[in-house]
């Protein structure tokens, strides 16, 4: 009996343990498990990774035309990686600076207020409370096509009278992807804060705490898995954002390096995808390795049964 | 030590905000320092006319004061940093886009009418048989211009701005040794600009008239000055515009945001006017409405929610298989797994469609080479929706598979235990058990898939920009079109350049219709329920 | 009850004050002139948005005090500076160009050398090109658009309806232009830029292949059925690109827009003149031979003629390039004849323009015509750009032979038309190009459809 509580995992596993048990034929009916599931693990990274080597080939590719390489190219080089690390006028580092700079800010800040707003849904009941949080809902679902006209316009005027929240500056960027970010996100933390016993509060106020100090130092602790994730999630969505960064950055130093990888491939006549590839692939590397890196602690924390609603 | 059972019933709400006298005190000073700074922003802007920014501002800060001092609303306190910002980046821009669906604001009217009056009256004109000169420019040390001009009998004369046109030989002032190019150096206390001093004060020297009334002189070009008159005027009190060189009277049209003549020529630019809903009438009625806009529509519906499905799919499907501990390099598994999602979208995109061109596609050739044949994802109607669904299906199951990883570890094992002792086999347990309380968690996330998808606009477009086309659509519409790809070639590429206003009206539109679904949605997932429970 | 009616009550008044401020910030452009009056005022304290975080967090009030004065010396410093450095639109500059990645390093050199030279600031921004046409609309009239920026010519259209470009003044040096491209800078009568390149796409051919350039459409029919035992294509197209497609049209006596005196006209659309429909029925015709097919684009096309597997194509002087790279031989020539004589191809003129929007025109006009209408620095641009000079002097220095076979051609060429009605027709065209390819509808519908689609377009926008 002790195997089948100390083996949390799929319901699958556990009725094998116990079938097993009984007619003696634990082990091959584990390896079969296994071996089906390494099948599935096999193809499914088939399919995923495929099309990413594709890219890696094409960023070693030095004829840089999209359609027509091969998975290993004829003559490797690394021309491209070089092209785009060494151009004045495209300044590769700049723009990876400039778009992990967004992102964390937008990451950090927005943690901050999504905590914030979704423990006080959880834990508040307020006039307007319903209202607000379909609120909230509702304006994330505005297409957000045509927002860059009003949002060009909004920085343009701030920035006449605040500068560093006019045009062509990232602090108005961060802004905008905290604007169009944090509404789903409140509602995911706020499921997560739901899930959080009540008592662990109301024994803190019977001691005396204020709600500020309850939030800091008893909820904020135990919410540390779903704040890497919402901080990882809403950094990926910063990282990769493309339109509105073009809208909002006018100058070739300032650019996101999403802003600035478009460059390479935006003038239909002189596409030049090898190094588009290599810039992606150097782009993506920081995602991955924050993920990478914090893979255990994602995992981790979403065991400790941490995403319930 | 989550016990969520338990903690899910109880929903009584918590004990408001007590009094802390420090923290209050320094909201107090907080406060005291947004109001200051509120108040000059807010003068500042209102001095100089920039209401829509002004508003927002002043509402924010009228809230932030609000909940700040009012005792019962001290919940709403935690809520500032979220909402101001939603309030200026998300609402504003909802309500500018709202106000542009009723104005013209499109290509040809994106000035106001006071810009097109300012443009207008500064243009200039050469009347016939208008003298026209060659000129060299002089400042004096008090930094006035005069300026030298030859006409082209060789004639030499002075001028000075709102002075009479002196002929050379009798210009009272001492004249300066001549350069080589013909003109004096000095004249006067005026000394001749050259090279940079010379470019540097074309902008102060640009429209200065030299000379009196209807002789005066402006500069043209470096090489020309001339007697140039504004061609235009504006007539406030007609509120018309007088073409002074061929005597055409346009009057300013409020309904169509033209200056137009009797004979119904538009004087060039055009400006914003509001039209009220005549955008709106438009998409109504106009047959690109009727014509696949139904198509359209329930192939975006069908996109999003296939999308959903089957990155959910797959994405579960993933998450199950590898939940197990045991299984050797699950770690690693996983990582490689989620590339994809570490992808910018489009790039993911492009790479497919190079991969799946019916020429040279790496997909296409090995396909044909082993069976002959291949799927035209790129050119027929139903294989180019398999071909996007599958792209985006590669985008989107890493996230499903992370959040699914997430919510099953949460699912308690008694329940299991129990269920098997009652005999139910693997698949009930999955159906009955699993996907309800998965659903539960993920149901918000599920629903926010799909309201991304329905505007996914970059997957669309970046596939094939929504083609191949429908035969016999009225206007420009493609099989793999959604609403959204949709409107903005209507508003961008319709008959006369970009409509900014038409699109904002049909965005409009698209935003009542994803609202209304996104309610429904929420219906029908009981999540309300769950909402009005926990109230 | 009550305090839920607040609620609702307040969170209407929102959206109205809202709707209201929209309303009143329409209105208010009005009042707004182009050059914007900056503030010079210090900042007194920390955004909107810091504030509340800062209260919320309890932290010291020193803090929001330092951020104050901090933003006040900033403010003091450089009233339009960003922190980092980087600029909208310079203050210091007295002339700012707005050119894309190709361009802009060539006037850099020379607004270096202004610089240096006079003393005049000139900024070179690096824009998009595309961009450069969405944003002149809008940054213009803020005020913080360019004096000068480059662009096409086929822009003019809405470019004059928007009032977002200046009367060029070439005076004096007209004559050293190309005709035809400043005829296409030319609207309405008025010339609007200063052109500096042209580009049209001529007949590629792989003389491997093929040794003489077919020179009837007809001839391309033959060649691609004696080449399509050998597994090679003899000629196709990109299944959605009417530029691309226009010579074969005219060969026929197809046409876009009728042309009058006045320039083009937009209620004579020409899809689906007899001549057009000849044009599309030929097309039919290699398609049901199966020589065209759907799927094609530019890259895939290059692919194949550098697999050896096509042996003409319609191209551009951008794909040169890439042939030469690959080594594979090609020949340029003029495109084959129809009933109506050789094809030919849209001219596509690129040049200078001036913002109305400018503080300082005569400035930027000088710079244009007496320094960047050298030989030089014209010779200069087509070494950076690789199209042919529109500058005639520089045209003569230039040795490329490819060149010189694609201005020939050119001579010949019809200037895109710039009237704003043209967007509308893109996507209809393209979309009967690719129907006719896909075998979906017969030539002349598809033809008939897409005028018929644009006609309404057309009219439908001039409500």
């Amino acid at each position: 009996m002790s195997d089948a509580r100390t083996m949390p995992g799929s319901e699958q596993a556990r009725v094998r343990v116990r079938m097993g048990r009984r007619t003696g034929s634990i082990s091959r009916r584990r390896r079969l498990g296994l071996i089906l599931r390494l099948l599935v693990a096999a193809v499914a990274i088939v399919f995923a990774l495929f099309p990413v080597l594709w890219v890696i080939s094409a960023s070693f590719n030095p004829t840089g035309n999209l359609a027509t390489q091969q998975l290993i190219p004829r003559n490797p080089s690394t021309i491209n990686y070089q092209n785009l690390l060494t151009n004045p006028l495209s300044p590769f580092g700049s723009w990876l600076l400039n778009s992990l700079k967004v992102s964390v800010l937008t990451s950090v800040l927005g943690v901050i207020s999504i905590m914030l707003s979704a423990y006080s849904f959880s834990r508040f009941r307020f006039q307007g409370r319903r209202q607000l949080l379909l609120g909230l809902l509702l304006v994330q679902v505005f297409p957000t096509l045509l927002m860059f006209v009003a949002i060009f316009y909004l920085f343009q005027q701030l920035g006449n009278y605040i500068p560093f929240l006019g045009l062509n500056q990232h602090a108005p960027l961060i802004l905008t992807y905290l604007g169009t970010q944090m509404g789903i996100q409140i509602w995911l933390m706020k499921g997560f804060f739901d899930s959080i016993p009540r008592d662990i509060d109301e024994s803190a106020l019977v001691d005396g705490a204020t709600h500020w100090q309850i939030f800091w130092q008893l909820i904020f602790p135990l919410a540390r898995p779903m704040v890497v994730i919402v901080g990882l999630l809403v950094f990926i969505a910063s990282y990769n954002e493309f339109v509105l960064a073009s809208v909002l950055l006018k100058d070739v130093n300032q650019y996101t390096l999403m802003v600035g990888l478009y460059l390479f491939v935006s003038d239909a006549f002189t596409q030049n995808w090898g190094i588009f590839a290599a810039g992606a692939l150097l782009g993506s590397l920081p995602v991955v390795i924050i993920y990478l890196a914090l893979q255990d602690q994602i995992v981790g924390g979403l065991t400790a049964g941490a995403v319930k609603g | 030590m989550m016990n969520d059972i338990k903690a899910r019933g109880s929903s009584e709400p918590l004990a408001p905000p007590s009094r802390n006298v420090l923290g209050y005190l320094l909201r107090l000073g907080g406060l005291a320092i947004v109001d200051a700074f509120a108040v000059w922003f807010l003068y500042v802007l209102l001095r100089d006319g920039v209401w829509p920014i002004a508003i927002p501002v002043a509402l924010i800060v009228i809230l932030v004061n609000i909940v700040n001092l009012n005792e019962r609303l001290a919940a709403m306190r935690w809520q500032i940093p979220a909402v101001s910002i939603i309030l200026l980046i998300v609402v504003f821009p909802i309500a500018f886009t709202i106000y542009s669906s009723f104005t013209n604001y499109s290509s040809g009217h994106i000035l106001s009418k006071q810009q097109v009056i300012n443009q207008l009256e500064g243009r200039l004109y050469l009347p016939e048989g208008g003298p026209t000169f060659a000129w060299a420019a002089y400042r004096n040390p008090d930094g006035e211009f005069g300026l030298w001009l030859v006409d082209e009998a060789g004639n030499k004369f002075w001028a000075l701005p709102d002075a009479p046109i002196e002929e050379a030989g009798a210009v009272s002032e001492d004249i300066g040794p001549v350069d080589d190019d013909g003109y004096p150096t000095r004249v006067g206390e005026y000394r001749r600009l050259t090279g940079g001093d010379l470019f540097r004060s074309l902008e102060a020297l640009n429209g200065v008239r030299f000379g009196e009334g209807d002789e005066a002189v402006q500069i043209r070009n470096t090489r020309q000055a001339a007697t140039l008159q504004p061609r235009y005027q504006y007539d406030p009190e007609r509120d018309a515009i007088i073409d002074q060189l061929e005597g055409t009277v346009y009057f300013g049209n409020e309904e169509r945001g033209y200056f137009i003549s009797e004979e119904g020529q538009n004087l060039l630019p055009g400006y914003q006017v509001m039209i009220g809903t005549r955008n709106y009438e438009r998409l109504f009625t106009s047959p690109a409405f009727r014509g696949p806009f139904i198509r359209i529509f329930l192939w975006t519906i069908a996109f999003a929610l296939l999308s959903v499905v089957t990155t959910f799919a797959l994405g579960l499907l993933l998450a199950m298989a590898f939940n197990d501990p045991l299984l050797p390099g699950r770690k690693l598994i996983r990582s490689l797994l989620i590339i994809p999602y570490t992808l910018p979208g489009i790039i993911g995109v492009l790479i497919w469609r190079g991969m799946l061109n019916p020429f040279v596609g790496v997909l296409a050739t090995t396909s044909q080479s082993i069976f002959g044949w291949f799927p035209p994802f790129l050119t027929d109607p139903f294989w180019v929706k398999v071909g996007i669904l599958l792209v985006n299906l590669w985008l989107g199951y890493p996230y499903m598979m992370l959040i699914s990883s997430g919510a099953l570890q949460s699912i308690p094992e008694d329940i299991y235990d129990a269920a098997a002792v009652d005999g139910a086999n693997a698949w009930q347990r999955f159906w009955n058990i699993t996907l309800p309380l998965l659903l539960v968690s993920v149901g918000p996330l599920l629903i926010a898939s799909f309201v991304f998808n329905f505007n996914n606009f970059t997957v669309i477009f970046g596939y094939n920009e929504g083609r191949p086309p429908i035969a016999g659509s009225p206007t420009p519409a493609g099989h793999s079109d959604i609403l959204i790809s949709y409107t903005y070639r209507i508003a961008f590429e319709g008959g006369r350049g970009s409509d900014y206003a038409y699109a904002a009206a049909v965005t409009v539109v698209i935003f009542a219709i994803v609202a209304i679904l996104t309610l429904i949605q929420f219906r029908f997932t009981r999540q309300w329920e769950e909402v009005s429970e926990s109230v | 009850m009550k305090p839920q009616k607040t609620w609702l009550a307040i969170l209407l008044l929102l959206f109205a004050s809202f709707a209201l401020m929209a309303c009143a910030g329409g209105a208010d452009n009005a009042g707004e002139t182009p050059a914007e009056e900056i503030e010079e005022e210090p900042a007194t304290a920390p955004t909107v948005e810091e504030e509340p975080v800062e209260e919320m967090t309890e932290e010291p009030v020193e803090e929001p005090t330092e951020e104050m004065t901090e933003e006040a010396t900033e403010e003091e410093e450089a009233t339009e500076e960003a922190d980092d450095g980087a600029v909208v639109r310079d203050p210091e500059a007295d002339l700012v160009i707005w050119a894309d990645e190709t361009r802009a390093p060539v006037l850099q050199g020379v607004a270096d050398m202004f610089e240096e030279e006079f003393g005049v600031v000139v900024a070179v921004q690096q824009v998009d090109f595309g961009e450069i046409r969405n944003q002149v609309g809008i940054a213009g009239p803020a005020g913080e658009g360019p004096d000068i920026f480059v662009g096409a010519h086929d822009w003019l259209g809405e470019l004059v309806a928007n009032g977002t470009v200046a009367e060029m003044d070439l005076t004096g040096i007209e004559d050293q232009f190309e005709p035809s491209a400043l005829e296409a800078f030319t609207y309405n009568g008025i010339l609007y830029g200063m052109p500096y390149a042209t580009e049209n796409i001529a007949f590629f051919c792989n003389p491997d292949i093929v040794e003489t350039m077919p020179a009837t459409w007809d001839d391309v029919l033959a060649l691609s059925e004696e080449l399509a035992p050998q597994g090679i294509t003899g000629w196709t197209i990109e299944t959605n690109d009417p530029y691309h497609w226009f010579p074969q049209i005219t060969a026929f006596g197809g046409y876009v827009f009728g042309v009058t005196e006045e320039g083009y006209d937009a209620t004579d659309v020409g899809l689906d003149s007899e001549g057009a429909i000849a044009a599309a029925e030929w097309l039919g015709q290699m398609v049901e031979a199966g020589f065209v097919q759907p799927g094609m684009d530019r890259n895939t096309r290059l692919a194949l003629y550098n697999n050896g597997d096509l042996a003409c194509f319609n191209g551009g002087p951008w794909d040169l390039p890439d042939l030469r790279d690959a080594g594979t031989p090609y020949m340029v020539g003029p495109f084959p004849a129809g009933t109506a004589g050789p094809g030919e191809p849209f001219l596509g003129v690129q040049g200078f323009m001036i913002s109305p929007f400018s503080e300082d025109p005569l400035l930027a006009q000088a710079f244009l015509t007496d320094f960047v209408a050298t030989e030089d620095v014209m010779f200069q641009l087509y070494e950076a750009g690789g199209r042919p000079p529109a500058f005639l002097p520089a045209l003569e220095r230039v040795e490329d032979e490819d060149l010189q076979a694609f201005a020939e051609v050119g001579a010949n060429a019809r200037p895109m038309p710039a009237i704003p009605e043209m967007s509308a027709v893109w996507s209809a065209w393209g979309n009967a190009q690719e129907l006719i390819i896909g075998g979906e509808l017969e030539p002349a519908e598809a033809m008939m459809e897409a005028a018929q689609q644009i006609r309404d377009a057309i009219s439908a926008a001039n409500e």
